[in-house]
């Protein structure tokens, strides 16, 4: 028993130090406890695998020339948050089970300013390709391009490598870009909205979010239209931050409740919205949400209408292939339907594979909640998209009349008749589309 | 039975040999538990300890542990005047703001001549960094508020302050839209023959030595450690409570803006928002694990940054994951409150 010799010898009472004091031996012999116990059962786990093998294996010795090429991934989050560093790691998993001679290691949850630390010790450990999948690490890993030359660089989603002419020649940059499945969700709102009112949870101001919005919205805008006659109402909040489960909670009922919305599409790295989504059809409201980045569907069986999925894994086989075969060449991927399929050309509706896994970007099952003619006009759109016969930010996407113009939300006309948003255009997106009620923030 | 005895005195070799004990028993500790679950544990141990041998290694270790190391010098200051401040981690975004409007208002308007950018960009972001500080050493001055809580939410202002202006003002005209300032100039960025983190450690060895200074002979070193000691005795003595406190927390805060500097103009190169990775509460465990001793800061914080090191070279060579240099941190920390125990108390047999 442990008494206090200072408590007995004053006679006053327990201040706060003394009261902590006691505390922490509660929490000290906690842990000891703890640690035994968990000791004891980590043993015990461990008992049954210990057994003994016997096997004869012939050695033939590899081919010198079938050295392994060594990869390294940098990722900006840890692996297991079925977002965005879990969607790389299951493209650089993808990429391995192809490329058999491939010996890949990854670092997670590495913090901005860390990320050339990170990077030297993947050079150290003589990784030949280095990929690292984080805005934020463009500057450090340009710099470690410029350090390394013997080395390769990949960056995820910047603007900087040899092929643009602001990084040396070992580094690329690329990316699997969604605004086209956007619009391809967009019809998919527009077709089943009953309030005519559809909401976005964005994470960041950036131009990509913005496109994506604006896709979205012109989809839903163009298939609502065409079945009312009417025009689509959307609104928008912004978290800031890419993983804010409970915030893109709150955001959706918010939107749910307050604004009338009754499909919500989002950029935030978790299901939480299509979890919402599908809460408010167990309660026979009929409320709809999509995928992001990978199939969700099972977070909301009922309430998933299809979403934007991608795979890295194409993107990263490349890299690989490039770099072993010596064949490297500076390049921006811009990777978007069509690219990375096996068969990229348009096909007819009832073959079409929407909704179906192929390429770097596609889309996730279609539900066949889906008024029929809409799901058509879907698949059609998704077939023109794999040869840029169509494109979303053009007026023959926006009005099924193909009369009004693209305008943003102070009536500027943005893209007008026979022109299409160039990539430039798309890349600095700075404006939203005037069906949105909110304006973007600056 | 067992009693336990407060040491009214306690020689700070005898702590100091505490603490050094405790830090084997979390090694200890975390070898025991990584050997359960199967991993090479000896391997783990010659990992951690290459980081710090290999020069190369041990740049990048000095490299991400400067901020951590600015950021706890700023803390003694201020635990040692018996002022709460968990507000590192906001001083430090201060810094980074105050060292980025130098670099636009350069760029945009000339302000500043290149040759003396660097100076004024350390002067600047010490001033913000202090000011952000004085706001609730002001508060609990003035009102009697409670500084733990007010440094605390001031740390989500000044990072939301720095997400206003990258998405809006500072934005970068040709960073297509990303949430990104400028790229510092060259003569804007914190380097010593090549390298940040040389430049990085002689600002603290630098700091360190002010700190030392500053309680070991200066008048207002020794208010200071009164006022830390007890309120009371300080008011007592004629001390002018307030006006100490306020330019304590200056101090701290500023040394935590240097920190933010050496973030944006020596690590990154650019303002981006949420880039610390918590700096400025890692700070509070290092203060802790140094006991508040100036020179102690500079192992204990190059200790910590070592560890994150070694996780990258855990997860690359071993492929633990990232949650064990978590896991280890963690079971220092549990560690390091068992030694602050055993520094107050003596357990001693008794019939």
């Amino acid at each position: 028993m442990f008494k206090y010799a200072s408590d007995m010898d004053n006679g006053r009472k327990i201040s706060r130090r003394e009261f902590l004091g006691v505390t922490k031996t509660a929490t000290i012999g906690g842990i000891i406890a703890a640690g035994i116990a968990g000791g004891a059962a980590g043993y015990l786990a461990r008992m049954p695998e210990i057994k003994e093998v016997t096997k004869t294996v012939t050695i033939t010795p590899p081919p010198a020339k079938l050295m392994p090429t060594k990869v390294g991934y940098v990722y900006v989050g840890p692996v297991g948050d079925y977002g965005w560093s879990y969607g790389h790691d299951r493209g650089r998993k993808w990429a391995d089970e192809r490329f058999k001679n491939i010996e890949s290691s990854y670092i997670e949850s590495v913090p901005e300013p860390e990320v050339t630390p990170a990077i030297e010790s993947l050079v150290a450990k003589g990784c030949e390709l280095i990929i690292t999948t984080s805005f934020g690490f463009m500057d450090a890993t340009a710099e470690a391009a410029e350090k390394y030359p013997d080395k390769y660089f990949v960056h995820i989603s910047g603007y900087r490598s040899g092929a643009a002419g602001n990084a040396s020649q070992n580094m690329s940059a690329a990316f699997a870009e969604f605004y086209q499945l956007y619009y391809l969700c967009g019809l998919a709102a527009g077709a089943v909205t009953q309030t005519g009112v559809i909401g976005y949870v964005g994470a960041y101001p950036i131009p990509e979010v913005v496109r994506h919005i604006n896709a979205y919205v012109l989809g839903a805008q163009y298939a609502y239209k065409k079945r009312t006659g009417k025009n689509i109402k959307a609104h928008v909040t912004w978290l800031f931050s890419w993983v804010a489960p409970e915030q893109a909670r709150l955001a959706a009922s918010a939107l749910i409740d307050e604004k009338n919305c009754d499909v919500l599409n989002y950029t935030e790295d978790t299901p939480a919205v299509l979890m919402v989504a599908e809460e408010y059809q167990k309660k026979n409201m009929k409320v709809w949400s999509f995928s992001h980045y990978s199939d969700m569907r099972e977070y909301g069986p009922t309430a998933h209408l299809t979403g934007p999925v991608a795979n890295w894994g194409p993107i990263y086989l490349d890299f690989y292939r490039m770099v072993a075969t010596k064949t490297w060449q500076s390049v921006d991927i811009w990777a978007r339907v069509g690219d990375y399929m096996p068969w990229r050309w348009k096909q007819l509706v009832e073959k079409s594979t929407a909704g179906k896994e192929e390429g770097t970007v596609y889309l996730a099952p279609i539900n066949p909640v889906i008024p029929d003619d809409y799901v058509s006009l879907i698949k059609k759109r998704y077939e023109e998209m794999k040869e840029y016969l169509f494109e979303p930010f053009t007026v023959e996407g926006h009005d099924p009349d193909g009369k009004e113009p693209i305008r943003d939300q102070d009536g500027n006309v943005r893209i007008g008749f026979g022109e299409r948003a160039d990539r430039n255009a798309l890349w600095s997106m700075d404006w939203l589309v005037e069906y949105i009620e909110e304006p973007l923030p600056k | 039975m067992f009693k336990l005895e407060r040491h009214t005195d306690i020689s700070r070799k005898t702590s100091g040999l505490i603490v050094f004990l405790s830090l084997l028993l979390a090694f200890f500790v975390t070898g025991i538990i990584f050997y359960l679950l199967n991993v090479d544990v000896i391997q783990f141990y010659l990992i951690i300890c290459n980081v710090f041998i290999t020069p190369a290694l041990l740049l990048q270790v000095v490299f991400r542990s400067i901020p951590i190391i600015l950021a706890s010098l700023g803390l003694v200051v201020a635990f040692r005047m018996g002022f709460w401040n968990i507000g590192a981690e906001g001083q430090i975004y201060m810094g980074m703001i105050a060292a980025t409007g130098m670099v636009i208002l350069h760029v945009f308007y000339g302000a500043i001549p290149a040759s003396l950018m660097l100076v004024v960009m350390g002067a600047v972001s010490f001033l913000a960094g202090g000011a952000w500080c004085l706001v609730p050493a002001s508060l609990k001055v003035r009102l009697g508020v409670n500084e733990v809580l007010t440094t605390l939410m001031l740390n989500y202002i000044a990072m939301l302050l720095v997400d206003y202006l990258v998405y809006g003002p500072w934005r970068d005209p040709e960073g297509w839209g990303f949430a990104l300032s400028i790229p510092f100039p060259d003569y804007a960025t914190l380097t010593f023959g090549g390298h940040p983190s040389m430049a990085g450690i002689i600002i603290s060895i630098a700091v360190a030595t002010l700190v030392y200074v500053l309680f070991k002979y200066t008048k207002l070193g020794f208010m200071l450690s009164v006022l830390g000691k007890s309120g009371e005795v300080a008011k007592y003595a004629g001390i002018p409570v307030g006006r100490v406190t306020l330019l304590g927390s200056l101090i701290s805060g500023g040394i935590a803006g240097l920190g933010g500097l050496y973030v944006v103009s020596g690590m990154i190169g650019r303002l981006r928002p949420r880039i610390s990775p918590g700096y400025g509460y890692t700070a509070i465990i290092v203060a802790m694990l140094a006991q508040l001793n100036p020179w102690l800061i500079l192992p204990a914080g190059i200790f910590f940054g070592g560890l994150l090191t070694a996780g990258d070279a855990l997860q690359s060579s071993l492929r633990l994951p990232f949650s064990v240099i978590t896991v280890f941190q963690s079971i220092i920390f549990l560690c390091i409150i068992l030694a602050e125990f055993f520094r107050r108390y003596r357990v001693v047999l008794k019939r």
